[in-house]
């Protein structure tokens, strides 16, 4: 009702903005459809901050089972960098252009973003806690306005720097769905609300080529 | 000691029970599943008998289930870079 009267008046008598009560006591709408408040989680179990920050420790190697499905950094690929002469070629180009977009693989799936897009993953991605930063490490295309930059099937993960950040879960309206046999008054309810992930690209750099193989 | 990495590629329905039999007896219940036998006479005659539906291939160990589902698992793209500090359980 207050949102409502406050709403009218707006409309009524054209106020300025700048006549606005303070934000605290405006409605709330700057919410997206169809979500609920957020949730934020919990820390989840036993992981450390530390071995994540130091990966080439030799602790690292002795983690407990518990974080196996949180993945560890990989070590960096063995062999130098060589790429083909047209993609030494193009490389400069494309890195010159003002903005970038990637198609990112997380679980095998494409997600087409650039920097600043808010990406919500279709699963609650586990082990990680809002705020966290993710390395984004595999991608099949990178490109800008001109070009693009087609791996076959991933590119090389040194070509590019893509974060994003955990900006928290989101969790879905409850579903409640009715289960009932024939030639049966038996009903049973079930109920399902999920949660999501929710991420920030945060950072798309590609890299110069010096940089690769120096 | 070398095995046979057999596949199921097409399934056996339709086809004489004789030739069901063998898959029965390969373990290939399903399209997809994948199986290790040693190489041996035996086994070879088997896989004559359904060369058309299998796909085989010559490997040095078994894998266990396990490692079959890791194989099969994509890459999960990410990992954990900067982390916010955790609350110590």
């Amino acid at each position: 009702m207050f949102s409502r009267t406050i709403r009218k008046s707006i409309l009524d008598t054209r106020i300025p903005t700048s006549a606005l009560p303070p934000p605290f006591l405006l409605p709330n709408r700057a919410r997206f459809f169809n979500t609920t408040a957020q949730h934020v989680e919990p820390p989840t179990d036993g992981f450390k901050a530390s071995e994540v920050a130091t990966p080439k420790s030799p602790a690292a190697s002795s983690r407990p089972a518990a974080t196996s499905s949180i993945p560890s950094p990989p070590p960096p690929p063995p062999t130098p960098a060589s790429f083909s002469p047209s993609v030494k070629e193009q490389l400069p180009l494309l890195a010159a252009q003002p903005s970038h977009y990637i198609s990112a693989h997380i679980h095998g799936r494409p997600y087409l973003v650039t920097q600043g897009d808010i990406i919500r993953l279709p699963f609650r991605m586990p082990g990680v806690v809002p705020g966290d930063i993710l390395r984004l490490n595999r991608a099949s295309s990178l490109g800008s306005r001109d070009y693009t930059l087609k791996g076959a099937p991933y590119l090389d993960e040194r070509i590019f720097e893509c974060r994003a950040r955990v900006m928290g879960t989101e969790a879905e309206p409850m579903r409640i769905k009715e289960k009932k046999k024939q030639r049966n008054r038996r009903t049973k309810t079930v109920r399902s609300k999920h949660k999501f992930t929710i991420l920030r690209i945060s950072e798309l750099k590609v890299n110069n080529l010096e940089d690769i193989e120096g | 000691m070398s095995y046979f990495r057999i596949t199921l590629m097409r399934s056996g329905i339709g086809l004489p029970k004789r030739t069901q039999g063998v898959l029965k007896a390969l373990g290939l219940r399903h399209r997809m599943k994948t199986v290790f036998y040693p190489v041996t006479p035996e086994v070879a005659g088997q896989i004559m008998k359904v060369k058309e539906l299998i796909s085989v291939r010559e490997v040095e160990k078994p894998l266990t289930k396990e490692e079959l589902r890791e194989e099969r698992k994509p890459d999960p793209g990410y990992y954990i870079e900067t982390a916010m500090p955790r609350r110590q359980a």
